[in-house]
């Protein structure tokens, strides 16, 4: 157990306040844009972990996360102005 | 050893960064707003924790270890890409949010996109 | 539809591969082969969509250190400079923020001049391009939607936000 895991720690509770707004959000635009802010302090979180553990495969997990998180952006963003 | 102090102190700066965002995207008046804070997570929120990483990476390669180039190449690729991707996503989802209908409760100073209305 | 030119189909060929060999970093003969023929499938497809106007344009050394410039040295400090400015907002008590949606002009001609200060303005917190529109002239105009809107005509405005950005884009793609 070094700082790594402390910082990671504190990422993944950033993403859990970022939930909230998830739950609360008026409107559809405002879960999308937190959503995809849980994505991206996952995907920090990850990367802090690998360098912790010292496995390659959280790496890969978080480029997953990343690309999927923007896909899933642009998806709705094109839902919701009716052109998908 | 003193990589490994470099490292802590670019997720330091990630942190507080991180922090600023979520308290932003928590505090904000409207969705607009919202997404402005929602940038600074994407931004130095990540790349604080990804410099940082490469920093750590390289100690792990001077230090002797094999996968410390795995780790470089693939944090290298994990930012790069988010550098690309994070503006289309929040250009998109703006636009697509002033299409959809969403505006703030108190009104906008100007609006510009409003007053040239057009379809495409 | 536009058909795929060489030029393009080989730089996204190029792309391709190089992702695909610093993601499996291995340099096994069956690897290698997989991962070209995939990406020959993938940029027979995508290229159209990848490249629009001439590909090789970077490997001029002059747009390419402009381009390292930019992104090294220039670009960071205004992200910085934003990104606190923009946190300094969020962690206020009082909450100063005045915003609102303005129409700015550009200086760039090229399509990929145009992309890139747009992406470049979405990436900087307090500032994201919501639409690009050319007028009669061809002139092309951002519509920004921006945290505390400043007074002023629309080129001071431009100037407030695009600060030295809009002429290190101009090195790189004029």
């Amino acid at each position: 157990m070094t700082e790594l895991t402390v910082f990671a720690a504190i990422y993944v509770l950033l993403a859990l306040l970022c939930m909230i707004r998830v739950a609360k959000g008026p409107s559809v635009v405002d879960r999308a844009v937190a959503a995809d802010s849980v994505d991206i302090l996952t995907d920090v979180a990850l990367v802090l972990f690998a360098l912790e553990s010292g496995r390659g495969i959280y790496l890969d997990i978080a480029l997953v996360t990343a690309i999927l998180g923007f896909m899933s952006m642009v998806c709705v963003a094109r839902y919701l102005e009716g052109r998908l | 050893m003193i990589l490994r102090y470099v490292s802590d102190a670019f997720v330091v700066i990630g942190i507080f960064f991180a922090f600023a965002g979520t308290v932003g995207l928590l505090r904000m008046p409207d969705a607009f707003c919202r997404m402005q804070s929602s940038t600074n997570i994407s931004t130095l929120g990540l790349y604080g924790a990804v410099i940082g990483g490469l920093v750590k990476a390289i100690s792990m390669i001077v230090e002797g270890y094999e996968l410390g180039w795995t780790m470089l190449i693939k944090i290298a690729l994990i930012g790069l890409f988010s550098i690309l991707a994070n503006p289309i996503g929040g250009h998109s989802i703006a636009k697509a949010a002033y299409k959809h209908g969403v505006r703030p409760e108190k009104e906008f100073v100007c609006d510009a996109y409003g007053e040239d209305e057009f379809d495409d | 539809m536009k058909k795929t030119s060489f030029g393009a189909w080989l730089a996204t060929f190029v792309v391709c591969a190089a992702f695909w060999m610093l993601i499996t970093l291995s340099l096994d003969p069956q690897m290698l082969i997989a991962g070209a023929a995939v990406s020959a499938l993938v940029a027979l497809f995508a290229g159209r969509f990848f490249i629009h106007e001439s590909p090789f344009r970077l490997l001029n050394p002059k747009h390419l250190f402009a381009l390292l410039g930019y992104v090294l040295v220039v670009f960071p400090i205004e992200l910085l400079k934003a990104n606190l400015d923009v946190a300094k907002r969020a962690l206020n008590p009082a909450l100063p923020i005045n915003p609102g949606i303005v129409k700015v002009p550009s200086e760039m001609k090229s399509e990929y001049g145009q992309a890139m200060l747009a992406n470049s303005i979405t990436l900087t917190p307090g500032t994201i391009t919501m639409d690009v529109a050319e007028d009669e002239q061809g002139k092309a105009w951002y519509y920004i939607h921006w945290i505390d809107v400043a007074e002023g005509t629309a080129e001071q405005q431009g100037d407030a936000i695009k600060g030295t950005l809009e002429k290190w884009v101009g090195r790189i793609f004029e």
